[in-house]
């Protein structure tokens, strides 16, 4: 086990070269030149070129590739031209912030989701199972942006019940915390609850239908074991599969939700990045998201082969 | 049975759930909770459509950003709040040498820095001043100070500013938020983390500054003009418009800033709150390139304007009354406005647009390409000209781009005709002189090439006398001639959207949109201290 992490780990470096390389070059193409994005456009082209030359982007593009690449492989992820602080620091500061409502919207989404979807594929066809299944449907349907604006406008403007946005502050009570927290969770939520109760509905199917748990039912054993004991741990792979791509989300925020709630995390720093052709910040980003991708993708595979032993990604090693 | 009562338990707790997110189990009262969101006493939100970032005076590049940094430093000189006449702040008073070279100023006595940690409320001197100013000027990303050489300490309480030229727009230049005045012992105590702890002489200092959040200012209870009226003034950048205005209606925010589209209308139709507006020193307009292609020949560009129904335009891309309709390269903030010009502004008649492009030798009609940034507003105007311009003939194609792209174009002089917009200081130096003097057309400004050596001539006089009355005649005879020749349409003066809560008092929306808290119109006693009342 510990040999295919390793191995595992060492592939990712490839990979993650790769996505330096095309981070760099796409940022490249991007229409639009970050000395003037940030001067604005009362800067004469003589304050534009001076701020090239500050940027280091008056450079030969495959020079500037050269300096970028050398300066990562000593761990340095350049400053943003925006915030004009060093990227790492940057999304070190943000991260908390975007994990405080990602997470905590994962976990309800799991929880519902899961339950959900194992209540509809216990009750196939009944009339539960059907407003359910719609309700996930319109779930994963529903445009985030305007769920979040019906959400305001429901919530704080017309009930007064909630905050519209913002991160509210400890010194003010922990309900100032968690009243703020409240719609950008259910924002954030919906997207995976209704992706998880559908894919634990068609996988607890598959698997309540399947000969072996017809035999276990044969042997005597009770309704309570067979479903959480046995299909459950079955019908998980592929739960765990969505849940893997879910929990890395958590680290790349949610660019609509925290866009709508003024919520300083990842999503917004990365729109503010790519709106001002912060470089240094958008390659910085989108190595770390990769990174964590990667890193997620290798755990979801380590817990494969921990609730499924059959799996194996030894490969030929095992004769 | 139980099992259908569990079912249904269950069912509803999902319904809530989607609908109302993670369990809005409120166990508050309605009306104390939105207490909790609003404000508390003394202090003032206000919400900017932008994230600010460089607070840094010669960093900072949007307009969200020096509304903080105006509020914890000041200047030498404001302009009042109708914009039309100098107001003294950190100098007391000014002279300028007949050239229009030198300026004198009498440093203000008795006014302290903010007790930060490195400057710690010492008292400001003249050498602070002209450090600042030295400063902007070599250093300012922006070059906001470019037309001064050096500034020098020649007295006790007095600095001498040095032009390169005589340039009567420097008094402008030295408002803005850029050229403010800092202690020197900061921004090397601070180094590249100044802005982030920024600090000046101004009402406000900074409390606490949080990136795409806000930024926490109090009150400076020792500033020289007196105590501002308020304890804490807090921004909150709230890029969504529609978000401000229901922050504004939940109470979350007192003053939404930079509304626009349906934004608007909430405000303007919701009670408890209202809507201002005033011309901000703006100018929409579209350019015809005067150098080369069919534009260049006069009667093309009369007969484009005159196929143009801009009043249709403008009912078309403003559904919420956003602009007022415009006729001159100048906003009508501007003291340089003169309203016997707009006559000038061509008129909607489709039989002469035919007639003029006859004259021009293309009865036939020719090719042309519209550039634009890629705004929806743009779009939509681009469309609607070449919707208008094939009625005579024209046929245009439109282009597209991102700003730095639309940009380029521009600043070559290879755009046939390009629609913007171009906003600055009241003074008319900083519309006239980048739209049309000849020195240019290498900038976004005067993109269109357009070279007059009249137009050239009455810029440079008004550039040089520093009497108001003279150079707001130059301008106006410099406007006359370059509507005349056509250059372009300048078809709307958008407003200043605010919408403001019933709790704030005092506040006047100004047509630089400048955000300010406590104002003197003349130097010494206070005319404005906004405040808030529960």
């Amino acid at each position: 086990m510990l040999k295919t992490v390793l191995k595992r780990i060492l592939q990712c470096i490839p990979t993650l070269f790769i996505v330096m390389t095309f981070t760099f070059i796409l940022t490249r193409m991007i229409p639009g030149n970050p000395a003037a994005t940030i001067l604005g456009p009362q800067a004469s082209a003589a304050d534009i070129a001076a701020m090239e030359v500050k940027l280091g982007l008056d450079l030969p593009k495959w020079q500037q590739y050269i300096n970028y690449i050398v300066d990562v492989l000593q761990l340095d992820f350049g400053t943003s031209y925006m915030y004009n602080q060093p990227v790492l620091d940057l999304i070190a500061e943000r991260i908390p912030n975007t994990l405080q409502i990602s997470l905590v919207a994962l976990v309800v989404a799991l929880i519902l989701g899961v339950g959900a979807g194992m209540f509809s594929a216990l009750h196939q066809y009944s009339v539960l199972d059907y407003v359910l299944m719609i309700l996930a449907l319109v779930g994963v349907s529903i445009p985030i942006f305007w769920l979040g604006l019906m959400l305001v406008n429901v919530f704080s403007v017309e009930l007064g019940w909630l905050p519209p946005l913002g991160r509210g502050s400890l010194e003010n009570g922990l309900w100032d915390v968690v009243s703020h927290m409240i719609l950008p969770c259910a924002c954030l939520c919906t997207i995976p609850m209704a992706t998880f109760a559908r894919i634990t509905r068609s996988s607890m199917l598959e698997v309540i239908h399947n000969d072996s748990i017809k035999a276990l039912r044969a042997r005597g054993i009770s309704e309570t074991s067979v479903i959480w004991k046995h299909a459950l741990k079955n019908a998980l792979p592929p739960i765990v599969t969505v849940l893997g791509l879910q929990i890395a989300s958590c680290f790349t925020g949610a660019i609509l939700t925290e866009t709508i709630f003024s919520w300083p995390g990842m999503g917004t720093m990365i729109v503010n990045a790519i709106t001002n052709r912060d470089y240094m910040l958008i390659q910085g980003v989108v190595l770390f998201f990769a990174l964590v991708f990667v890193l997620v993708n290798l755990l979801v595979d380590m817990i494969y082969m921990l609730i499924n032993p059959r799996v194996s990604y030894e490969g030929g090693d095992k004769k | 049975m139980k099992k259908k009562l569990l079912s249904l338990l269950l069912v509803g707790a999902m319904s809530l759930c989607m609908l109302a997110g993670c369990g809005g189990d409120d166990q508050k009262d309605p009306a104390a909770n939105a207490g909790d969101v609003a404000a508390s006493n003394g202090t003032l939100t206000v919400s900017l459509s932008s994230s600010a970032a460089k607070l840094d005076p010669i960093h900072y590049s949007g307009t969200y950003e020096s509304q903080i940094i105006q509020q914890i430093c000041d200047r030498l000189v404001e302009y009042n709040d109708t914009m039309d006449d100098y107001v003294p702040s950190l100098a007391t008073s000014w002279s300028v040498s007949p050239d229009g070279v030198t300026y004198v100023f009498q440093i203000r006595q008795g006014v302290h820095f903010q007790n930060t940690q490195y400057a710690q409320g010492r008292e400001m001197t003249a050498e602070d001043v002209a450090y600042s100013l030295n400063r902007s000027a070599q250093y300012s990303d922006n070059n906001r100070l470019s037309m001064l050489d050096k500034a020098e300490v020649t007295g006790d309480w007095e600095v001498t500013c040095t032009l390169k030229g005589a340039n009567a727009s420097f008094l402008t230049a030295l408002t803005d938020a850029g050229n403010s005045v800092i202690a020197k012992e900061e921004v090397e105590g601070w180094g590249d983390n100044f802005g982030y702890n920024l600090s000046g002489t101004g009402p406000f200092y900074m409390e606490k500054f949080e990136l795409d959040e806000q930024a926490v200012l109090v009150a400076n209870d020792e500033y020289w003009l007196g105590e501002p009226a308020l304890d804490k003034l807090v921004f909150k950048f709230i890029t969504d418009s529609n978000q401000a205005a229901n922050a504004l209606l939940t109470g979350a925010v007192d003053i939404a800033t930079s509304l626009s589209g349906e934004a608007i209308n909430t405000v303007d139709k919701a009670e408890n709150v209202e809507l201002l507006k005033i011309e901000d020193l703006k100018i929409n307009y579209v350019r015809f390139n005067s150098q080369q292609g069919p534009t260049a020949d006069i009667r093309v560009r009369q007969a484009l304007a005159a196929a143009v129904d801009f009043d249709a335009v403008r009912k078309a891309l403003y559904r919420y009354d956003e602009v007022k309709a415009g006729y001159l390269p100048l906003p009508y903030g501007s003291w340089g406005y003169d309203a016997s010009l707009e006559a000038l502004a061509p008129t909607y008649d489709v039989d002469k647009a035919k007639q003029l492009l006859a004259d021009a030798g293309y009865a036939d009609g020719f090719e042309i390409t519209i550039n634009v940034s890629n705004t929806e507003e743009r779009k939509t105007l681009a469309t609607m000209l070449q919707g208008y311009w094939a009625e005579i003939g024209v046929t245009a194609k439109v282009a597209v781009n991102e700003w730095g792209t639309f940009s380029d174009t521009v600043c070559s002089g290879q755009s046939d005709v390009y629609a913007m917009s171009w906003s600055w200081y009241p003074d008319p130096y900083f519309f006239l002189n980048k739209l049309f003097s000849s020195e240019e057309t290498t900038a976004i400004g005067n993109g269109a090439g357009y070279v007059n050596d009249y137009v050239d001539e009455m810029l440079t006089k008004a550039f040089e006398t520093t009497d108001i009355a003279e150079r707001a005649d130059y301008y106006g005879k410099a406007m006359e001639q370059a509507m005349k020749d056509c250059v372009g349409i300048y078809y709307a003066n958008p407003y200043g959207m605010y919408g403001i809560n019933g709790r704030v008092q005092d506040f006047v929306a100004r047509a630089d949109g400048r955000l300010r808290f406590i104002v003197s119109e003349d130097g010494n006693t206070v005319s404005r201290n906004v405040s808030v009342v529960d």
